[in-house]
């Protein structure tokens, strides 16, 4: 019995030696949930949003790395000196990968799919400046915005371009997606995995390198760390400190790291007590100590985090500059003092259900409970959960967010009264003034400063408590060569990367 | 005996009804608004995609009217599409039923095949230590939980033997040694605790048949004492272990979808749990259906198996 | 011989379980720290000697934790096991008594509830009312109700044909007297038995429901969530989730033994059945 067993895992360990030589370029990912559809403009989930952006499909402009917007499926751009008009040129040789050449027809079919009504894109709000679209010849593209757009470029780099045969088909693409991306679409198991090979009439000269990604989905993270360990995956891409921390140094596994562009927080209520009072909110950013929820929540990879992520280099202000991000118990109590509200302060907190989410709520329930409130936890569903986020049925909650490469996405729809998720009812009438002008402003510096001013404004009694960015890791067997982890959980990198023998 | 089949037949039909009607109205329940429930996390949700999703899912009609629609339909095969993907139904159960048939039918092995030798022995070591040391393994056997067993088996087996542990899926057809090597671990898991309580049926009725007046006649006349546990005492087994078979086929899809989970394979638990994250109602309430008429009907057939192995019955 | 033996049995299952419930019952007390107290210097440690047990992902003491644990699993599941036989016994004793339509509208629909895999129907119930505290406990009481309905149905009718309750009725006895006064009492052994049992697999259900993080919910200290949360540090520190498995392990196997070795004690004839 033993020996047949011994036999069978010899026997196995051969055919997969064979099998390994026979498609040494395919990577195996493993990914923790499956994707949800795979039509770019419809999908909002992580796991399906890592399938497609950057492998499968791609934009007119691409975001890097750094977050730098830089050309995408458009070779190159021009703006009218009022703003108004943008005049893209497309690159030659772009293919869908059902052979088709990819022209300036698509180009527009695609950016009336996302505003479309019948379509009802998530993605329509990153559009709404753009009044019409029109092809100027095969190779060009011209934008016409009922008024100047500052994030218009960072904006467009997600809008993905699909073949316009596609416009108002809203099945189509999610079970079987065309794009132009450097891996075509080519097998997809539910809760098994995804397959994509590599699309031959791609564009990039000599990319991919690899000859296929297949997406494993793996719920078990203990089932995801074996399987890395044992060479049976060779990235796991994306994944929090915890299980960085544990892959560490086991043989054959390197990390590649970057500042997460998504940020946890907690959000308050501004439209009823306590915390329609600015000062009790004020409160809550003196009794949180960010540092601890790094060092707790985050195993120490990460940074306190202000409105915007540090990762945003060119806009984030640092976070010493406000001055409530020292943790200050005694001040919190007097704070709450001042504003008249009864001690201790009573509140429950929604939180999203997930474990770093979980675990960051336990630990601020534990400062402010220092610090003068009572908070109880409530751990909600997540359809519950965005069903009360959604109705600002809540005192507070924990959760954590996608963030954008542009201040104006996340700070407009946030915190502008009437904001399409201003969910906490905040309403300032001075951000309202900043965020207005700051939107159509030309000029760099003069943005910069309106959004320093949001930022400082925000960073203590606005309706955020904005925790920490974790640092973001991937972890990959050795042989995984040029791949980089994205602060927006892209895996667009993968183009570039080959497995080494 | 067709009588007998015919008023469990019209039961049948009867609970089956009353388990669509359950599973229709558990999605309705929901409170809130599920269309609105379905739409992600921070994303702009507008009015007219609630509006959409609200028509394409049918919500936006009168209840009853709902429900005629989805049972009339189901009837006939269709059971809808997938929310997200656009897919039948049908297919996504399809594609799942494979694995966790596999897994339940390996654990079925291993559990019942196991069963057999070891009631007997426990009979035969009955009283004295042994026999309290067994009874012990079996319960703890019987209240071990699987998912917990199979994530310790996994972490242990990485460590001592590295290259066999293969994690996930592959079809028998495509690689059936890598995919027996992959199912041996999760079909132990899950088979343990039917061995537990197999054993201890088979223990139990062995003990029972051999205090018989038709065994020790037996015995008498000189048959053989194999003979006698195996024709006679065993079959004697073979009714109680049969139900707990047909009972256990539930335990088995419950042990499933931890299993499943901590072992990435696509199967039907997989599905479930996938969709109630997802919030993909269409798939829930049509593949809840659909597992628990399966079950359903496996207890009808062990139902009928019993009318026909044991004539008293049928009475 | 084998009756002290099964008396003994008995004796180390009453003491094995009543051991676990004075745990639970005194956590309070005997917990060296409070389950909720975080420390990040002392997370993710393995037994020492000021944390016998080790701690947890946010530095918490293990062993507090799955002595509170310990009580959050066993009420939950006492409190669900005990409506389910309330209400499931009551619909069993009543379809039995009165029999006819009754009977029959009653076992349908516990027929219905009943085809249902435990599983599944718990999860969905869940999926109905979100993952609060006291969905699980909700869950595992409707899903146990038809047990009961139908396990004490049986007995209670062979009990009503009895020539023991036709003379109570004879004597004019009322329906609740003879209900309570006659029948129950005689189903006394049946009900702590399968009681007993059914509050073992509860235990499981309870922490499965837990580690597909449908059960208890954060901050609350429960073994089946226990062993969720540890089992994403097993690399770091395998010491929460494998204590908490083994504490789920012990409570689930001290009940099974207890309705076991009560099976035998009294009801010789239903010996090592399941």
């Amino acid at each position: 019995m033993v020996k047949a067993t011994l036999r069978g895992g010899l026997c196995a360990g051969l055919m997969m030696a064979a099998l390994s030589s026979a498609s040494a370029q395919v990577l195996e990912i493993g990914m923790d949930a499956g994707p949800t559809g795979l039509d770019p403009h419809l999908i909002t989930a992580f796991p399906s949003f890592m399938v497609v952006n950057g492998n499968i499909y791609e934009g007119l402009t691409a975001v890097d790395k750094d977050l730098k917007v830089g050309p995408g499926l458009a070779e190159s751009w021009t703006v009218s000196p009022d703003g108004k008009t943008y005049t893209f040129k497309l690159r030659q040789n772009v293919k869908f990968h059902d052979g088709a050449a990819m022209t300036a027809d698509d180009v527009v079919s695609t950016i009336r799919r996302v505003q479309s009504k019948d379509m009802a894109s998530p993605l329509a709000s990153r559009l709404a400046a753009v009044e019409t679209a029109t092809a100027v010849d095969p190779q060009t593209v011209e934008l016409k915005l009922k008024e100047p757009s500052a994030p218009l470029l960072a904006s467009i780099a997600t809008i993905a371009i699909v073949p316009k045969s596609v416009e108002t088909n809203k099945d189509a693409l999610q079970k079987a997606p065309v794009g132009t991306g450097p891996f075509k679409f080519q097998e997809w198991q539910p809760n098994g995995f995804i397959l994509l090979s590599k699309h031959d009439g791609y564009w990039g000269a000599g990319s991919p390198k690899l000859s296929g990604l297949k997406f494993n989905i793996v719920p078990e993270s203990a089932t995801r760390q074996v399987g890395l360990t044992n060479g049976q995956y060779a990235l796991l891409p994306n994944i929090d400190a915890a299980t960085a921390l544990q892959l560490k140094g086991k043989p054959g596994v390197k990390l590649g790291e970057t500042l997460d562009l998504a940020y946890t927080l907690i959000g308050l209520n501004t439209s009823k007590p306590p915390f329609d009072n600015p000062k009790v909110r004020e409160a809550v950013n003196y009794a949180i100590n960010r540092q601890e929820i790094v060092d707790a929540a985050l195993f120490g990879a990460g940074v306190p985090g202000g409105p915007l992520s540090p990762a945003l280099k060119n806009w984030a202000v640092d976070v010493a500059q406000f001055a409530c991000y020292k943790p200050d118990p005694a001040k919190a109590q007097a704070l709450l003092k001042e504003a008249g509200v009864a001690m201790p302060v009573a509140v429950t907190m929604n939180v999203l259900p997930r474990q770093d989410v979980k675990d960051i709520a336990q630990v601020v329930q534990e400062q402010l409970n220092k610090a003068g409130f009572k908070v109880e936890l409530k751990n909600q569903e997540q359809g519950q959960f965005i069903q009360d986020w959604r109705n600002s049925n809540f005192d507070m909650f924990a959760s954590i967010n996608a963030g954008s490469p542009d201040p104006d996405d996340y700070f407009y729809r946030t915190f502008r009264t009437g904001g399409s998720t201003n969910v906490f009812k905040y309403s300032d009438a001075e951000i309202d003034k900043l965020l207005d002008g700051a939107r159509t402003m030309q000029d760099q510096a003069a943005r910069k400063a309106a959004y320093d001013e949001v930022q400082k404004k925000l960073a203590c009694s606005g309706p955020v408590a904005h925790l920490a960015y974790g640092t973001l890791f991937s972890a990959m067997r050795d042989k995984l060569q040029g791949y980089d982890v994205m602060p927006n959980r892209s895996l667009g990198t993968l183009r570039g990367a080959s497995l080494t023998p | 005996m067709n009588r007998a089949l015919l008023t469990r037949l019209f039961d049948l039909l009867i609970v089956l009804f009353g388990v669509s009607i359950i599973v229709f109205l558990m999605i309705r329940m929901i409170p809130g608004d599920a269309v609105a429930i379905m739409l992600g996390a921070n994303t702009e949700i507008t009015a007219e995609r609630m509006a959409e999703l609200k028509s394409r899912v049918g919500l936006d009609r009168p209840i009853i009217e709902q429900y005629l629609i989805w049972a009339g339909s189901a009837l006939r095969g269709d059971l809808g599409t997938s929310l997200w993907t656009g897919r039948p139904v049908a297919t996504e159960i399809l594609i799942h039923l494979w694995p966790t048939l596999e897994l339940t039918f390996l654990a079925l092995l291993f559990g019942a095949g196991l069963a057999v030798p070891v009631g007997c022995l426990m009979a035969q070591l009955r009283g004295g230590a042994a026999d309290v040391a067994m009874r012990v393994g079996a319960i703890a056997g019987l209240t071990i939980p699987s998912f917990w067993l199979g994530i310790v088996l996994i972490v242990v087996l990485a460590q001592v033997a590295p290259g066999f542990a293969s994690l996930g899926y592959v079809p028998f057809s495509e690689d059936p040694v890598g995919n027996l090597q992959r199912m041996l671990l999760p079909s132990f898991a899950l088979a343990l605790p039917i061995l537990a309580n197999l054993s201890r049926l088979v223990r139990s009725a062995m003990l029972d048949a051999l205090g018989q007046d038709y065994i020790r006649t037996a015995r008498a006349k000189g048959v053989s004492e194999r003979r006698v546990v195996y024709k006679h005492a065993l079959r004697n087994a073979l009714i109680p272990f049969i139900t707990s078979v047909g009972i256990m086929t539930g335990y088995l899809l419950g042990g499933a979808i931890v299993v499943e989970q901590v072992f990435a394979i696509p199967g039907l638990g997989r599905l479930i749990l996938g969709a109630i994250a997802e919030r993909n109602y269409p798939l829930i309430q049509s593949t809840i259906l659909v597992v628990t008429a399966g079950f359903v009907l496996v207890n009808f057939i062990v139902d009928a198996l019993y009318i026909v192995i044991d004539p008293r019955v049928r009475a | 011989m084998r009756a002290l033996h099964r008396n003994k049995l008995l004796a180390f299952a009453v003491a094995f379980v009543a051991l676990q419930i004075i745990l639970a019952l005194g956590a309070p007390i005997i917990a060296p720290y409070d389950p909720m107290a975080q420390s990040v210097i002392a997370r993710l440690k393995g037994p020492t000697a000021a944390h016998w047990l080790g701690t947890d992902q946010l530095g918490r003491d293990v062993l507090a934790r799955i002595l509170y644990g310990y009580r959050t699993s066993l009420i939950a599941c006492l409190l669900s096991v005990g409506a389910a036989l309330v209400l499931g016994g009551a619909l069993g004793l009543l379809a039995a008594y009165y029999r006819g339509w009754l009977d029959r509208i009653i076992m349908r629909v516990m027929d219905v509830l009943f085809a249902f895999p435990v599983m599944l129907l718990a999860i969905g119930i869940i999926a109905v009312l979100g993952p609060q505290t006291y969905s699980a406990s909700i869950a595992i009481a409707v899903v146990y109700t038809p047990i009961f309905a139908r396990l004490l149905r049986g007995p209670a009718l062979v009990l009503c044909e009895s020539e023991y309750v036709a003379g109570a009725r004879a004597i004019g006895a009322s329906d609740a007297r003879i209900i309570f006064l006659h029948i129950l009492p005689n189903l006394a052994s049946v009900i702590l038995v399968q009681t007993s049992l059914l509050l073992s697999a509860a235990i499981l259900v309870e922490a499965s429901l837990s580690f597909l993080g449908l059960g208890t919910q954060p901050p609350t200290p429960s073994l089946g969530l226990m062993l969720s949360e540890g089992r994403n540090f097993l690399m770091l520190s395998p010491w929460s989730a494998l204590f908490a498995g083994f504490a789920i392990l012990f409570l689930s196997f001290g009940f099974n033994l207890l309705g076991d070795a009560l099976r035998d004690t009294l009801d010789p004839r239903l010996r090592g059945q399941p």
